[in-house]
């Protein structure tokens, strides 16, 4: 093995590039990386809610340290400490960056968003009560954090439907077409509960299938045995009856 | 990508106010990606912010016994970015604590994790209230 870095990214130019930065004498070296790995540890932490193994992300965390001590020009007036920091969080970074983490975090914040969907149905028919937050974080296994996350992002991609209308039976309906707004569909659950019951059993089967299933209109008017039609002209007189019945919403008072 | 929804525009101002509890900074995080999203951040410059401002309440809740006071939190938004400042404001002064050297030490690295991942930072301290703040940029679209 030869002795050359070329390759290794630079931070900046002021070392010719590939070349050796190393203005330390390898004692020096080894006792600053032993002095911070501990810096190193707590930088690792910081990134842990990311979904990677906190192990991995020491030993990223680690080998960034080693690299800054290589790199650290003790002349240039900058304490170790800071330019370890940011070399080791460039590091983890750069880590996620390689390895796709955004795409696959979005990813996953879409996937819990739905999860989370399914999951509020089925605990709420095995608790007879829609589910906290901390259930539904238990259920999906997800932390408390990210379950309150998913629900905001998934409820942004509808936000604007939501914020645009300026009545409560706008904002109702809007909320309603959101498949699996978990969150909201607790609350508005508790609100519909009494209407929903004003309507015959086929038409509250049909709204279950179309907000809480999220079955589209097709599949539904196959379940039911009418045209898709029917179903559209159905779910449309039974949100009018609903508005209709509705009590008006409570808000917080203030 | 789907659309974040309604977007936020410079000179928006979004505050919250919360008891400063260390348990609770989890808000402080959850508003700045709701915030940051809407405000056109990436995803990665999001995770940057919400770990930022987890740093920024650390800072602001350093050194002081902060049992009885509230954490404020304001974000601004920018033309090219968002401003953020966290403060402590105590309900009743108890005179000065003496930060520990723990304390110093984890001031210390908070202060350099947020050199890091942000543009501009900075702390000051007046009549016994901590604020610290910090700026950070969106990056620029490629293409």
């Amino acid at each position: 093995m030869s002795g050359g870095r070329d390759g290794a990214p630079e931070p900046s130019a002021a070392a010719g590039p590939g070349a050796r930065t190393d203005r330390l004498d390898p004692a020096e070296r080894d006792r600053l990386v032993t002095d911070h790995l501990g810096l190193a540890r707590q930088l690792a932490r910081r990134f842990a809610h990311r979904g990677e193994p906190l192990d991995d992300l020491v030993q990223v965390a680690s080998l960034g340290l080693v690299t800054s001590a290589q790199r650290f020009d003790p002349d240039r007036g900058v304490e170790f400490s800071a330019f370890a920091t940011r070399t080791i969080i460039g590091e983890l970074k750069r880590h996620f960056r390689d390895k796709g983490w955004a795409v696959r975090a979005s990813r996953r914040v879409q996937e819990l968003y739905l999860e989370l969907g399914h999951a509020t149905a089925s605990l709420g028919q095995r608790l007879g009560r829609m589910p906290t937050v901390a259930e539904l974080a238990e259920e999906t296994g997800a932390g408390e954090e990210a379950v309150l996350e998913a629900l905001e992002a998934g409820q942004g991609y509808r936000a604007s439907s939501i914020d645009t209308s300026d009545g409560e039976d706008e904002v109702l309906v809007a909320r309603l077409g959101a498949p699996d707004g978990a969150y909201e569909v607790v609350e508005d659950r508790e609100l519909l509960g009494p209407a929903l019951a004003t309507l015959p059993a086929r038409e509250q089967a049909i709204l279950h299938m179309r907000f809480v299933e999220g079955r589209t209109q097709s599949e539904i008017a196959a379940v039911v045995g009418v045209s898709q039609m029917h179903v559209s002209r159905l779910l449309t007189a039974s949100l009018q009856t609903l508005r209709a019945n509705m009590p008006q919403r409570t808000s917080a008072s203030g | 990508m789907n659309d974040p929804g309604a977007p936020l525009a410079a000179g928006d101002r979004i505050e919250l106010r919360f008891p400063a509890r260390g348990d609770l900074v989890v808000l402080a995080r959850l508003v700045t990606s709701a915030v940051a999203t809407r405000a056109g951040f990436d995803v990665e410059e999001l995770e940057d912010l919400r770990l930022a401002v987890g740093e920024l309440c650390l800072l602001a809740l350093q050194g002081s016994d902060a049992r009885h006071g509230d954490l404020r939190l304001e974000l601004t938004l920018l033309g090219d970015g968002v401003a953020i400042t966290c403060s402590l404001e105590r309900a009743s002064t108890t005179g000065d604590t003496e930060p520990s050297a723990d304390e110093m030490e984890a001031a210390h690295l908070s202060e350099q994790i947020l050199t890091a991942l942000v543009d501009e930072h900075g702390r000051q301290s007046e009549d016994g209230a901590v604020r610290a703040w910090l700026r950070k940029r969106r990056r620029e679209l490629a293409g």
